[in-house]
């Protein structure tokens, strides 16, 4: 085991202890830099480190480019995308728990 | 969700009075402060499964519902849906986040057409500092929360699946002619139901067999006809 090796598993574990506020915030500063999405009225809540998403976009592209930006962030655990969009599924709320420690890492 | 200009001050104000006179505990205000709830209330409407708040959103306000149905479930750290409570007209919800200025515990979903008066969070919390009758109605209504989720955690930690349907059923059944039946509205699918009782689609089909099997049930399209009573509160008690 290398030292990288050492600092990712490190980074995986401190996710785990990053507040759910804080994951949050980071979910809607990311929301806000991406134009197709920052213009939408998409709600996030966090708890458990389990993203839930809700609001309404017009293609389904910008529902899974919202649940893809909420993945990105270290700590997340899980999405639950209850985004409306033509053609989602209905009632529309799609659960997606990858509950590893931290969907981005990509260590071995 | 949609908001509503159009109705006058006074339509308003009655309305909202009427709502909040089939709200427990809120039925004895006194005027003068059902009057003040009403003037701080906003009309609000949401569409069948749109969602009203989301769990660990900072918590905006709290709603009297006018109309309709309304599901509040939580998602647990493992990924399971556990619902939380059904609400129907004359409920009111969203003051623990409120009060406890903490995130939304629950993810609240109208289940059908929502009609509902909202109070915000700054505009509730002086509403109680002013009017102590009000604060002793939330303290009611609180304590009653208490009590009902203490029994839901016995349900789920202590009786089996078939017990758990055995008791919601006979808690929904309702005189029809001459039968005793459970009506399904048309938001009651197994999901919701197995969603409801802590447990999952396939268990639940399973325990309704196994009730219909005992002869204590039949399970029709539109609804579940109790045919043994007694036998299926023995069974809620198991």
């Amino acid at each position: 085991m290398d030292s990288s090796e050492i600092r990712r598993g490190t980074m995986t574990e401190l996710a785990h202890f990053i507040p759910d506020e804080n994951l949050r915030a980071a979910i809607l500063a990311k929301f806000a830099a991406e134009s197709r999405i920052a213009s939408t009225n998409v709600r996030v809540g966090v708890l458990n480190g389990i993203a839930h998403l809700a609001g309404e976009v017009d293609s389904l592209a910008k529902r899974s480019m919202a649940e893809d930006l909420a993945r990105e962030i270290p700590g997340v655990r899980g999405i639950v995308n209850r985004i409306e969009a033509p053609g989602a599924p209905n009632p529309s709320r799609t659960v997606n728990l990858d509950l590893s420690p931290n969907p981005k890492d990509d260590s071995p | 969700m949609t908001s509503s200009a159009s109705l006058s001050d006074s339509q308003r104000l009655n309305r909202v009075r009427q709502t909040l006179s089939q709200v427990r505990h809120f039925t004895d205000l006194p005027p003068k402060v059902m009057t003040a709830i009403a003037c701080a209330a906003t009309f609000c409407r949401f569409d069948a499964d749109e969602v009203i708040y989301l769990e660990g959103e900072p918590a905006k306000s709290l709603y009297i519902l006018e109309k309709g149905w309304v599901k509040a479930t939580r998602m647990s750290p493992e990924g399971r849906e556990q619902a939380l409570w059904f609400l129907e007209s004359g409920e009111a919800f969203g003051d623990v986040a409120l009060l406890t200025d903490t995130p939304s515990p629950g993810t609240v979903v109208a289940l059908e057409p929502v009609e509902a008066w909202a109070i915000e969070k700054s505009d509730f919390l002086c509403l109680i500092d002013r009017h102590p009758q009000l604060a002793m109605a939330v303290i009611r209504r609180l304590g009653e929360r208490v009590l009902y989720f203490i029994g839901l955690v016995e349900d789920l930690s202590l009786r089996s699946v078939e017990a758990r349907v055995a008791k919601t059923l006979l808690k929904h059944a309702g005189v029809a002619g001459d039968r005793l039946v459970v009506p399904r509205r048309t938001w009651t699918t197994f999901d919701e139901m197995a969603t409801r009782l802590g447990t999952v689609r396939d268990v639940l089909s399973r325990a309704l067999k196994t009730l219909e099997d005992e002869k204590l049930l039949h399970v029709e399209r539109h609804q579940i006809v109790i045919l043994d009573p007694a036998g299926l509160a023995a069974r809620g008690e198991s």
